[in-house]
């Protein structure tokens, strides 16, 4: 009896709140699958000329056996991906409906430019996670996937991604355009590749702009906001915070502390300057004026937002879509993560990338779609959809991204730069919540128990 | 499952002894060979496919294990070491004995009661017995999303306490108005086990109910004309006639308990949130096998889960004495 239903908890994260480290980056899946595109993808082959690749989708036919030149292709690959032909599947997870949209916006996008790969798009539902850690233990992956930042460095080190560096250097693809912060996130010890940038996000501050006219530019000018703010306008707290780093690191870093060193040699969150940065973070939930989604009876803060629960929240590009088809009555607006005791303007941001299976059959063409997906013209249709920035500097800002854009100038990798990151997030987040149920608000064990898990990380 | 085998077994046991004649050597033999026929493919499914999978997952026990490639590197005892030190684990432990102590009686208790409630000559008996399983037909995931949203802050149950006025009762136990049941990690594991307790006592009200129904209304009038009262009726007669059914729900209930994944997993992820509140073995295992692809680790977690309720079950056959010979 327990058994039987196994499979079905995996459908169910979604109403699990499993939205709350942030849709864009983390698996929670919310329906919307089966979206009118896959007829689009079928027919539009004669519609080839529309395509931006067209110019060099016109040259390359001849070219095909001197592909091994880069130079003249401009490096996107495409001369190389235009030999290229069968089929290929790609799986990802779907926070929204919006994200599969976008999705077969830019999948239909490659089926006009290359009409002779036929991508096979298949939503993941529920724990993308583990689905995929199934697929990889039956050997039976789909060519092409997303990889979380989270746990990328695991399933790069147990060798479930093919490294890329062979098919970039024969189709020539230039991945310099990249932001340096979202590439290295998926290159092994090795030093190879093992993933392309699908897009980042950053955190930001989301304010309702009927209770916030001028949004904080300092943690200072946060609280103060925060504390005018707490007991009216039925709000039940001014802020939501999440009780963990997927925003924490954001506030940590604001306040001039770290969790690990540059090199990965030693942990940094017991430090005098970590443990006052988290207990600040603790000391609004202290003071009344944060509290987390659970206590608001809301699955994630962006909901508590729009229930108008509370007038500020930390969140990325994801909220959008999730506000205008939700709420679309809340006005809210975007400004940059305030800045803390640092001083200097810091974020964090979340990346997620396209990998190759290692048991992948179709392994030319899982790279062909990536050299679309992850090149301009892919890129600039993903993220025309609204749920995330681009990773490449090449690609233009969509329409109101421009707070969450001017972010990833600065920010800092919120996830994927360590290994063991989600053991230690785990650390964090159960004595966080802890203390906060016991009503103690100490940061001490937090980050004592938090370094505990950052050094077994870096000592394996 | 005890009512069908005293019923077929006492046939069985009775008359076709009686009735066999002499048997020659060679008529034996066939017959012997007849019979390991008919068991040998039962025999062999449950050979590979539950002694040789335990087995397996001991060899894997002992090893990495990629997730790819199989095999990596011998570790011997040392999955096993690195799980006892691991505080997350004991943890798994305490909840899964906390919530096997408290919820295997209550749901017996509940279930025992609902049958004695439902065996009565009752207007609309079977729709009471219909009611009361209900639940247990319900998938768990469902019923646990729908208690999810009960127990909230701003759920049912603390908006219906609110209104009639029983806040104080909760106050005076440390419970705040708007209390986060499952979101809190002193209330989470206690409000699973009501979850559980609810939508499990149907099944055993059903299991009991069977019982009660094999006990000859003979016995019930002879107490009757001893002038027992009611309770001691069901004190001295239902009660330890009910002792094979006992005996049975004892066993499902605690495999199950220490068995508790899906409603541990809904309601507080794969993390066990809040604070490890709902860590289970299970999901310990779950875990490790495939969140982290450490296989050979979380097949160390199996064994230990395997050697725990192997000896909880023994334990329970002793304290239920010797097998009774109507079981």
């Amino acid at each position: 009896m327990m058994r039987r239903t196994l499979v079905g908890a995996f459908l169910v994260l979604a109403l699990a709140g499993a939205c709350s480290s942030g849709s864009g980056t983390s698996p929670s899946p919310a329906g919307g699958g089966a979206s009118p595109a896959e007829s689009s993808a079928a027919s539009p082959a004669e519609s080839m000329a529309a395509s931006p690749a067209e110019s060099m989708a016109a040259s390359p036919a001849e070219s095909a056996g001197a592909s091994g030149g880069t130079g003249a292709t401009g490096g996107d690959g495409s001369a190389w991906a235009q030999t290229i032909s069968g089929n290929a599947t790609l799986s990802g997870w779907q926070a929204s409906p919006d994200e599969g949209k976008a999705l077969q916006n830019a999948l239909s996008g490659f089926a006009t430019a290359y009409p002779n790969i036929k991508v096979d798009y298949k939503e993941v539902p529920g724990d993308y996670r583990t689905v995929m850690q199934t697929k990889f233990a039956a050997q039976d992956v789909p060519d092409i996937f997303y990889v979380n930042a989270d746990y990328a460095k695991e399933w790069i080190d147990q060798g479930l991604l093919e490294p890329l560096d062979d098919y970039i250097s024969k189709s020539g693809f230039d991945t310099s355009q990249f932001f340096p912060g979202a590439a290295s996130i998926f290159k092994g010890q090795d030093g190879k590749t093992y993933g392309l940038p699908k897009d980042t996000n950053t955190i930001a501050l989301a304010y309702n702009s009927d209770l916030v006219s001028t949004p904080p530019k300092t943690l200072d000018e946060l609280v103060q906001m925060a504390t005018s703010l707490k007991g009216k306008n039925g709000l039940k707290a001014p802020m939501c915070f999440n009780p963990g780093l997927d925003r924490g690191l954001a506030f940590l870093y604001a306040n001039g502390g770290s969790v690990v060193s540059d090199d990965l040699s030693q942990e940094q969150i017991d430090t005098d300057a970590s443990k006052t940065a988290v207990q600040w973070y603790m000391d609004q939930f202290k003071n009344g004026l944060a509290m987390t989604a659970s206590d608001l009876g809301s699955s994630w803060c962006g909901e508590a937002l729009g229930k108008k629960q509370v007038a500020m929240v930390f969140e990325g590009g994801w909220l959008d879509p999730f506000m205008t088809s939700t709420y679309p009555d809340v006005k809210y607006a975007w400004a940059e993560m305030p800045t803390g005791t640092s001083g200097s303007p810091v974020t964090i941001s979340f990346t997620v990338s396209y990998s190759i299976g290692a048991d992948s059959k179709n392994k030319d063409q899982a790279f062909a779609v990536m050299t679309y997906l992850t090149g301009k013209d892919g890129m600039t249709k993903w993220t025309e959809g609204g749920v995330a920035l681009p990773s490449r500097q090449d690609v233009a800002i969509p329409k109101g991204k421009d707070v969450l854009a001017a972010g990833s100038a600065y920010a800092k990798p919120g996830s994927g730069f360590m290994p063991g990151w989600v053991d230690v997030q785990k650390a964090f987040q159960d004595e966080f919540t802890s203390q906060l149920q016991k009503k103690t608000f100490d940061a001490g064990p937090v980050v004592e128990k938090t370094a505990a898990a950052v050094t077994k990380a870096i000592s394996q | 499952m005890t009512a069908a085998t005293s019923a077929t077994g006492q046939p069985a046991g009775g008359t076709p002894a009686a009735a066999s004649p002499v048997t020659t050597g060679s008529e034996k033999r066939a017959e012997m060979l007849a019979g390991y026929a008919l068991i040998v493919v039962p025999m062999l499914l449950f050979l590979v496919l539950n002694i040789g999978s335990v087995l397996y997952e001991v060899f894997v026990s002992l090893w990495k294990w990629n997730v790819r490639t199989g095999p990596q590197q011998f570790r011997g005892i040392q999955n096993y070491q690195t799980l006892f030190a691991d505080d997350i684990f004991w943890r798994a432990v305490q909840n899964t004995v906390y919530y096997a102590v408290i919820w295997v009686p209550l749901t017996m208790a509940l279930g025992l009661f609902l049958a004695v409630i439902v065996n009565q000559k009752l207007r609309g008996q079977a729709f009471f017995r219909a009611a009361y399983y209900f639940p247990a037909i319900a998938s768990s995931v469902a019923i646990t999303i729908l208690w999810i949203f009960i127990m909230s802050p701003e759920g049912l149950f603390n908006t219906v306490r609110g209104a009639i006025g029983i806040n104080p009762l909760f106050a005076a136990l440390g419970f705040s108005a708007n209390q986060n049941w499952i979101g809190d990690e002193r209330t989470a594991l206690n409000t699973v086990i009501i979850l559980n307790a609810w939508t499990t006592s149907g099944t055993f009200m059903l299991f009991y109910l069977a019982s009660l129904q094999t006990i000859s209304g003979e016995v019930y009038e002879a107490a009757a004309l001893d002038g027992a009262s009611w309770w001691q009726t069901f004190r001295r007669i239902t009660f330890p006639l009910l002792r094979p059914a006992h005996y049975f729900v004892a066993t499902v209930a605690l495999i199950g308990a220490l068995q508790l994944f899906d409603q541990a997993y809904v309601a507080g992820g794969v993390g066990g949130d809040p604070n490890n509140a709902l860590m289970t073995v299970v999901l310990y295992l779950f875990n490790a096998a495939v969140s982290q692809a450490n296989f050979g680790y979380a097949a160390a977690v199996g064994v230990v889960l395997f050697a725990i309720i192997f000896t909880a079950t023994l334990v329970q056959r002793r304290l239920f004495g010797s097998t009774p010979s109507w079981l």
